[in-house]
């Protein structure tokens, strides 16, 4: 990337850590607090130790229990990017130290789905060596949560995918940033939102220059890898962007990467700038819907819909427009499950010695979606996704495959 | 476009009230939040005037509030709509399971984390200190091992002061498992009592208190941190039962878990209502025609996005959470409606430098003013927005941290504000 001018120091995340009051909000709302109690909490790792700028050699070990949920920094009435804090110091911490031996296989998903689909019935393959190898206890030899299934490849890309789909063609288009998991593992959420955005008159672009949004780099220190990746999507979304197209992603995390944690991360202008072209998929319906264009000739549901909401969907401050798009859809009923972090957090609750506590967090939304009776379990997040059908064998979906069966 | 009828802007207890408010008149309701508002850092109880100007401590509030200046929110709140916000409150915490004690022309003293008394009108039962202190000749002080800014010495100490040498006092030090790591938190040991196990241990040492081995056990009262249950009073109520006599809870630093225990009941009641919650989203405008607001505009993580009502709230709070900020000396700004803001004149008025002293703070009084519907005014006294109203710490006037009105004040504008 050409530009390299950097946000104005008084508006940069790292020295955000100064607004500290020390109110405690972010204690009393950290889910890994209430489950671990050698954290010491958001607020003494990243706003006290952030306070050094990074210029003193000390680490606060128990940095390591961070899971990047982010809950701190909506609990925070100061705007301390509490938790790019932990991310940064994270980093930091590992240019000087190793890392497990698990992290490079959880970091890097996207090196790996390209590697294994590039063979061969690679992906049938690789499937089946998961399923031998979780068996054989070998990925929790390497540190990896024995208890979890590794998610599986689908045989085709989404890439692959879409290249089959005949769309209309339109003046209106967006470009679709499906990510790893709809890239990889689940294509046909991918499928589901064209046929949605074609529904309502758009045409949708993929542009397969995107890397990974880079958040598994992230959350496991790899951060000046996480860096090209940014400045690789960064290109693009201004590309994008000059030419009046925004990029629309499904996954929350992925959006949240790209329109916010870029900027704090990293701290330059052009990321702030393709920020403002990122858009959630269901906030882009709204949007829509705000003037009075959004398709609304859907079919039928009659369904009991409980809607976990993921955390970093909650971090965008754009509320929950599933809530306000399924008011459209006859005999949709939607309950919030309002139970706090599923306890993924990404790549965290595959993390051996994390997986506890990570169930632990889980716990409450477990009770709440086995009491609750709902005929469906909705949610944005691929790995909420998993972990909620690890804890309660429900099988979650994407609001937006829903959205695309009504449009028969 | 998003539209509501009405907009509340603050997640803070004025916010929450004025949301629910308005929600159970039918109205159809958004709340905007940014932080986590103020409920996870004070106890809950609602404290309504507990000083005078001069420090005088306040014995009938409802009576003092007639002697206020009139700039003070209270003259224009009124008293009638102070009850009536205080009946509302009551019952919407009873049906959710917290019943509050107290009356609005008496005073209710609630222990402190360091044994103090501090003057409040309505508590939840397991705060209620002055209610259940009478007959009592032993007083047990329940420490906690690990905890926090709990002095089990310092609190003997000072409650000998406030409720007499003629009572015994004892210090028990319960012990939960939960130290070996960091440094526990009240939140921390109430998350355990919440369990069959907590209860249980809690109640099975408090029993082994030397004061209760002898004599009535109802003589017996045993001061605890706020530590019974992180929801409800469930907790409390099984361990008076089980040890069975008075148990009280005291305020306590934060992060409080009562505070927390209201606002989760309050959260809940707005959710049962079907009021849009949007977190994490600073609102730095609005858009106007004459003197209507009609949209106001909020932050997203990247973007801005327009919530359109025809009624708003405003209850973003004063100089701590950025409702009121003063970047340049006397020229104090509100951040999204840009409405007039009334401060204390002159250098020499702005602070009193003995923080401790029967003196109020002049830059404590910063906030807006306004006429007795609670729409802004200017300084001549003149309405500039038909369609906002300002509520709780918004408001200016008033010192309420000298004068133990915060939570009063809140509750009674953020009533009045939704009724309106």
């Amino acid at each position: 990337m050409s530009d390299k001018t950097m946000i104005d120091e008084e508006e940069r995340a790292i020295y955000s850590g100064d607004h500290c009051l020390s109110c405690t909000s972010c204690m009393a709302n950290c889910p890994v607090m209430a489950a671990a109690k050698d954290y010491r909490g958001p607020k003494l790792v990243a706003p006290a130790h952030g306070r050094m700028h990074f210029s003193e050699d000390d680490t606060e070990l128990s940095l390591d229990f961070c899971s990047n949920c982010k809950s701190c920094d909506r609990a925070c009435p100061s705007g301390v990017a509490v938790s790019t804090l932990n991310m940064l110091q994270r980093a930091e911490y590992y240019k000087k130290h190793p890392h497990p031996q698990r992290d490079d296989m959880l970091a890097h998903a996207e090196k790996m789905a390209k590697l294994v689909n590039a063979l061969p019935l690679g992906t049938t393959f690789a499937n089946l060596g998961m399923k031998i190898g979780r068996s054989l206890g070998m990925f929790d030899s390497m540190g990896i949560a024995g208890e979890r299934e590794m998610p599986a490849y689908a045989s085709n890309t989404f890439a692959q995918e879409f290249r089959k789909i005949k769309q209309p063609s339109s003046d209106k288009k967006v470009v679709f940033f499906p990510g790893c998991s709809i890239n990889y593992n689940e294509p046909h959420i991918g499928v589901a939102f064209v046929k949605v955005m074609n529904a309502n008159g758009y045409e949708v672009i993929l542009d397969e220059a995107f890397n990974c949004c880079g958040s598994p780099l992230v959350v496991t220190g790899y951060l000046d890898e996480a860096h090209e990746h940014a400045e690789n999507n960064v290109e693009r979304i201004l590309y994008w962007k000059r030419q009046g197209i925004p990029v629309v992603a499904t996954c929350t995390s992925c959006s949240l990467m790209l329109r916010k944690e870029y900027e704090e991360l990293f701290g330059e202008e052009a990321m702030k700038e393709a920020g403002e072209n990122v858009y959630d998929a269901f906030e882009f319906l709204e949007m829509l819907d705000a003037e009075g264009k959004f398709n609304t000739k859907l079919a039928p549901v009659n369904e009991k819909f409980l809607y976990h909401v993921p955390c970093h969907l909650k971090a965008a401050g754009i509320g929950t427009p599933v809530v306000s798009i399924f008011r459209h859809l006859p005999g949709a009923k939607v309950e919030l499950a309002d139970a706090g972090c599923c306890g993924m957090s990404g790549n965290y609750g595959f993390k051996k010695d994390k997986y506890e506590i990570s169930m632990k967090i889980g716990e409450k939304l477990f009770s709440r979606i086995k009491a609750a009776h709902a005929d469906d379990v909705i949610c944005e997040c691929p790995t909420c996704r998993m972990q909620i059908q690890h804890g309660t064998q429900a099988e979650p979906c994407h609001p937006i495959e829903i959205l695309a069966k009504a449009y028969q | 476009m998003i539209r509501s009828d009405v907009v509340v802007i603050g997640g803070g207890f004025a916010g929450l009230i004025a949301a629910l408010a308005s929600a159970k008149r039918g109205k159809s309701v958004t709340l905007l939040t940014y932080g986590e508002g103020t409920l996870t850092l004070n106890s809950g109880v609602i404290d309504v005037l507990g000083f005078d100007e001069n420090h005088n401590a306040v014995e009938n509030p409802l009576a003092a509030i007639e002697n206020l200046p009139a700039d003070h929110p209270y003259k224009k709140i009124g008293t009638k709509a102070l009850e009536e916000s205080i009946d509302f409150f009551t019952a919407v915490a009873r049906k959710n399971h917290i019943p509050y004690h107290g009356s609005l022309d008496r005073q209710m003293m609630v222990p402190t984390a360091v044994g103090t008394l501090k003057p409040t009108c309505f508590a939840p039962h397991s705060l209620s200190g002055s209610e259940v202190f009478p007959g009592k000749k032993r007083i047990v002080i329940v420490g906690i091992k690990g905890l926090k800014d709990f002095y089990g010495d310092i609190m003997v100490e000072n409650l000998k002061k406030s409720l007499g040498e003629d009572k015994s006092y004892e210090v028990l030090e319960v012990e939960t498992g939960l130290t070996g790591g960091r440094d526990i938190t009240t939140q921390d040991v109430a998350r355990w009592m919440d369990t069959d196990e907590g209860t249980s241990s809690f109640s099975k040492q408090l029993l082994k208190a030397e004061s209760l081995q002898n004599g009535n056990t109802t003589d017996v009262l045993f001061v605890v941190p706020q530590v019974l249950g992180t929801k409800g009073h469930a907790c409390y109520q099984t361990i008076s039962s089980r040890v069975g006599t008075d148990v009280v809870e005291t305020t306590c630093l934060p992060p409080s878990v009562n505070g927390m225990r209201l606002q989760a009941l309050l959260i809940d009641s707005l959710r049962e209502l079907g009021v849009d919650i949007v977190e994490n989203t600073k609102v730095v405008g609005a858009e106007k025609d004459g003197t209507q607001a009609t949209a106001v505009i909020a932050q997203t993580a990247s973007n801005q996005k327009r919530y359109y009502a025809k009624k708003f709230i405003l209850a973003t709070g004063g100089f701590y959470s950025g409702g009121i900020t003063m970047r340049d000396f006397e020229q104090p700004k509100e951040m999204i409606f840009d409405l007039p803001v009334y401060f204390v004149k002159g250098e020499e008025n702005w602070s009193n430098k003995e923080l401790f002293s029967n003196k109020p703070q002049g830059f404590a009084k910063t906030g807006i003013l306004t006429d007795e519907t609670l729409r802004p005014v200017d300084e001549s006294g003149k309405r500039v927005l038909d369609n906002v109203y300002v509520v709780g710490r918004n408001l200016g006037g008033y010192d309420f941290c000298f004068e133990h009105s915060g939570n009063g004040v809140a509750l009674a504008s953020a009533y009045k504000a939704a009724m309106m």
